[in-house]
């Protein structure tokens, strides 16, 4: 079972190697809106300076690729529901629930590179970070994809359109980034939308990262943020792992 | 046997707006495959043969009815059964961005090879089918017959004793069509059993031993395709005259005249011995006074068999 997870999981890695260009073009959109619109929060921030708007700014900017990218990654999956692959492997000897959890770890991984390099980007223009804050920031990224990415394959295989899925991801983004606070925070609205933004699971990802990044390791924030994402990971890889079993109708 | 199913039946529900919708895609069909035979599934699009053979893979559990697919039950033993089959879908089921040798080692090593083992089954495939040269190319720049060798490749990784191939042909030119069949032939002399299913009557009649006619979800025939063709007769007359129904009953008073069928207006009457027989068919046209408007005689083939059990021809219902 183990060994058949490792399998799909080394050859989705081999896809992505080939091709490492797609997976750096998507860490465009945070690396920009570091560059573009961290600057114009130095004056929001207490201290005033470019340090502590990205002490604020770059958690949401990471999660961003989580939603951004994990979100999407189900449209390779809807190509295989067509191109028979997943027919294929469905008569295999494979373990079927090793063919959504290969997949998942790759994208897991992926999301993790994407945050180290958005992190460096950060370090670069003046962030300061200790190493364990950075170590559970990358671990919070691969527990946000083990969400975003589960979910996506689910979504993808019960809708199993692509215009669909892109509308339906398209729709949830924008009110999921907003009600997270990836670009401001929540705490700076008023109480309804605090109240609102407490339902958005990147709510809890976007304040442990704004914890672990103001070095507030002990802060409640992060368990809380860990535990919400392993529950729905969890739920989420159930469903999308069900949803191939129904492949055949 | 390594075949053995009994009443086969599977309907989809389908929720829509006008409330739900069964489709009935098959409905009760026996099937018995020899060991070592290539046994076809004829039929026109959407009479059930995929479904079918997704049936007797595992993909899909049939609604009502039985299979035992190489000693093994398709529902309740279904891992047995996956271990002792290859299966290649109608569209291949190939990454079509990765190299065709990165998706037969990881179908080796799935089917519980060694990296090693895995690298030298690879290599036996890749020789056998002549994809040697080009294993390392992604999938998508390789054209359609190399494509479906691949996936050929792929389903016979495990060194199954049954393959199924579902439109195995479909979209090849002629030229990779009769080296696909050569290598379905290939199969049989190792003693591999292949189930396969098409809509085409010259690959059923020339690649088969045994098949069954299949149409609306059952099955309308069964034998060998010499043994269905002589059940009609070995040859037809294809006839159009202006007065259908005076050359019917002229037709029918001719002892050496089997059956007759309509087809897209023209009549088809079956006989044995037909260059002999035709002279006296012409000449008893010719004493009814029936004016011929054309007329010609074949060897009677597959169609013929699925126009006499369905009232339809195969080129139409396809």
């Amino acid at each position: 079972m183990l060994r058949h997870t490792a399998l799909f999981f080394g050859h989705e890695l081999r896809t992505v190697l080939r091709n490492p260009a797609w997976a750096l073009i998507g860490i465009m959109q945070p690396v920009l809106y570091l560059l573009l619109f961290a600057p114009l929060l130095t004056t929001t921030t207490r201290g005033g300076t470019m340090g502590e708007a990205l002490r604020m700014f770059t958690p949401g900017a990471m999660m961003m690729i989580a939603l951004f990218g994990s979100l999407f990654t189900g449209f390779a999956m809807i190509n295989e529901t067509r191109n028979g692959v997943l027919e294929r492997l469905a008569v295999s000897q494979a373990w079927r629930p090793a063919i959504i959890l290969g997949r998942v770890l790759k994208d897991m991984l992926v999301l993790a590179c994407q945050a180290l390099l958005v992190m460096g980007v950060a370090v670069l223009m003046g962030l300061r970070l200790s190493l364990a804050a950075a170590l559970l920031m990358l671990l919070l990224m691969a527990a946000t994809g083990l969400f975003a990415a589960s979910l996506s394959y689910g979504l993808a295989l019960a809708i199993r359109d692509e215009n669909g899925l892109s509308q339906i991801v398209q729709f949830f983004a924008l009110p999921l980034t907003l009600l997270a606070g990836m670009l401001l925070p929540v705490s700076l609205g008023p109480q309804w939308m605090q109240t609102v933004a407490r339902f958005n699971p990147l709510y809890y990802a976007v304040e442990a990262g704004r914890s672990l990044f103001a070095e507030r390791l002990t802060d409640s924030t992060i368990p809380v943020a860990f535990a919400v994402f392993f529950v729905l990971g969890a739920l989420t890889l159930t469903w999308s792992v069900r949803s191939l079993r129904k492949l055949a109708g | 046997m390594i075949i053995e199913a009994r009443g086969l039946r599977k309907t989809f529900t389908r929720r829509g707006r006008g409330g739900t919708e069964r489709i009935e895609a098959v409905r009760g069909i026996d099937l018995s495959v020899a060991e070592g035979e290539i046994f076809a599934a004829l039929g026109p699009n959407g009479a059930g043969k995929t479904t079918t053979v997704r049936m007797l893979a595992t993909f899909t559990a049939p609604t009502e009815g039985t299979a035992t697919v190489a000693g093994h039950d398709v529902v309740r033993q279904a891992a047995k059964v996956r271990e002792r089959i290859g299966y290649v879908g109608q569209t291949g089921g190939m990454d079509d961005n990765a190299p065709g040798l990165d998706s037969l080692l990881l179908a080796a090593r799935i089917a519980g090879h060694s990296r090693k083992q895995a690298a030298v089954r690879a290599d036996e495939l890749l020789a056998a089918f002549s994809l040697t040269e080009i294993a390392r190319r992604p999938l998508k720049t390789l054209s359609g017959g190399q494509k479906r060798r691949f996936a050929l490749a792929v389903g016979l990784v495990n060194r199954p004793p049954l393959v199924f191939l579902d439109e195995p042909t479909t979209g090849l030119d002629p030229q990779n069509r009769a080296n696909l069949w050569q290598e379905v032939r290939a199969l049989r002399d190792q003693g591999t059993s292949v189930l396969l299913t098409t809509h085409y009557l010259d690959e059923a009649d020339a690649l088969c031993d045994r098949l069954v006619i299949i149409d609306n979800g059952q099955v309308v025939a069964e034998g060998t395709p010499q043994g269905l063709k002589k059940e009609i007769a070995g040859d037809v007359v294809t006839l159009r005259v202006d007065d259908q129904a005076a050359a019917l009953a002229l037709l029918a008073a001719q002892p050496y005249i089997k059956e007759t069928q309509e087809r897209d207006g023209a009549l088809l009457a079956y006989l044995d011995d037909g260059e002999r027989n035709l002279t006296g068919l012409l000449r008893a046209l010719e004493a009814g006074g029936l004016a011929i408007r054309s007329i010609s005689l074949d060897r009677a083939t597959l169609d013929d068999v699925f126009l006499r059990h369905t009232g339809r021809s195969l080129r139409d219902a396809a």
